[in-house]
């Protein structure tokens, strides 16, 4: 496994699950994990600071955009060679991580895991959801994906040194599309699969209507 | 000027602008957090003002005259809305300057650890 691989997981209020999030990527060869707790009301802090991982804190809640460029400018800062952004709440399976470090080292700049949008592997909001910020993407950004707004994807050293969001909120996914397009960076899609735990359905305010309305919102307003 | 005409929704509006002007009043008096005279003033005159125009119907015709409109009325309306939409989006640049800054500065915070390890 390269010491250069960095897998990246941003966090708010993740106490219950991100023990085990971080053993299970463990398992699969990856040592070199950054949280960034995102200003964490609960104990998530505290959890990850027995982990053996390096741990950035937000002392704001900032919105998980903001959390991944802060996860960003650490692995500059470590010579990361590629990263990989996972979910802080359990959805994602980090048996997929080496699919998207393998896209990498095949050549391609960024690697995007998409979901599928099947009703036994998918609540029906969420698919509904997902076709509509897929719409969106497109018409204001200009770049069609499955899946705009998955959060496990990888990134080269040259996606990394060049990607440059500025929104900080949930948009950022996006917006990341948008920077692919500008700086004609190489991307693929992977299929990946994922897990609707109670717990993570339990996450209103990542999937309520008024989130994803002020998300296009703000993607227009910024676009 | 037809000063006094009292119909149902003028009462609910005037019910309404009066709430806001002594909830800030009383904000004021007491010195609550972030309450400035400039704030006071700003909704005494909003909501004064839109106490004072739905009271005395004929004032916007006079001002509209006054101002070289004559009747046309819609003009100074239109102006209005001009205005409002340039201040909501001055007010939306400047919120957004703010939370980009209050992000920088809580990022910087975050980095500061792995930067002194790093030099």
């Amino acid at each position: 496994m390269k010491n250069d691989t960095y897998v990246l997981i941003p966090v708010f209020n993740e106490e219950e699950v991100l023990e085990n999030i971080i053993t299970e990527i463990k398992k699969e060869g990856y040592s070199n994990i950054i949280v960034v707790d995102d200003g964490s009301t609960d104990n998530t802090y505290e959890v990850v600071k027995k982990q053996k991982v390096i741990v950035l804190r937000h002392l704001l809640n900032r919105g998980k955009g903001a959390a991944i460029k802060t996860g960003f400018e650490a692995a500059k800062l470590l010579k990361a060679e590629i990263i990989i952004t996972v979910d802080g709440d359990g959805q994602h399976d980090p048996k997929d991580i080496k699919k998207l470090v393998k896209k990498i080292d095949e050549g391609y700049d960024v690697v995007l895991g998409f979901r599928r949008m099947k009703l036994d592997s998918m609540p029906l909001i969420k698919i509904v959801y997902n076709y509509i910020a897929n719409l969106s993407t497109w018409a204001i950004y200009g770049f069609w994906t499955c899946d705009s707004q998955s959060g496990i994807r990888g990134y080269s050293k040259k996606a990394i040194s060049v990607i440059n969001t500025k929104n900080d909120g949930y948009e950022y996914e996006s917006e990341v599309l948008r920077e692919i397009a500008w700086h004609k960076l190489k991307s693929v899609e992977v299929p990946i699969n994922v897990f609707y735990t109670k717990y993570s359905r339990s996450k209103k305010h990542k999937q309520s209507l008024s989130n994803g309305i002020r998300t296009v919102l703000k993607m227009i307003i910024t676009s | 000027m037809n000063f006094i005409d009292f119909s149902f929704y003028k009462i609910i509006v005037i019910l309404i602008s009066s709430y806001f002007i002594v909830r800030q009043l009383y904000k004021f008096l007491n010195r609550e957090q972030y309450q400035s005279f400039i704030k006071f003033i700003a909704t005494i005159i909003v909501w004064g003002g839109v106490i004072v125009f739905i009271s005395v119907p004929g004032l916007s015709h006079f001002i509209s005259e006054k101002l070289g409109l004559g009747k046309n009325l819609n003009t100074l309306i239109f102006t209005g809305f001009i205005l409002v939409f340039i201040l909501i989006f001055k007010l939306i640049s400047i919120i957004e300057k703010v939370e980009k800054n209050i992000t920088d500065i809580v990022r910087k915070e975050a980095l500061r650890e792995v930067k002194n390890e790093k030099s």
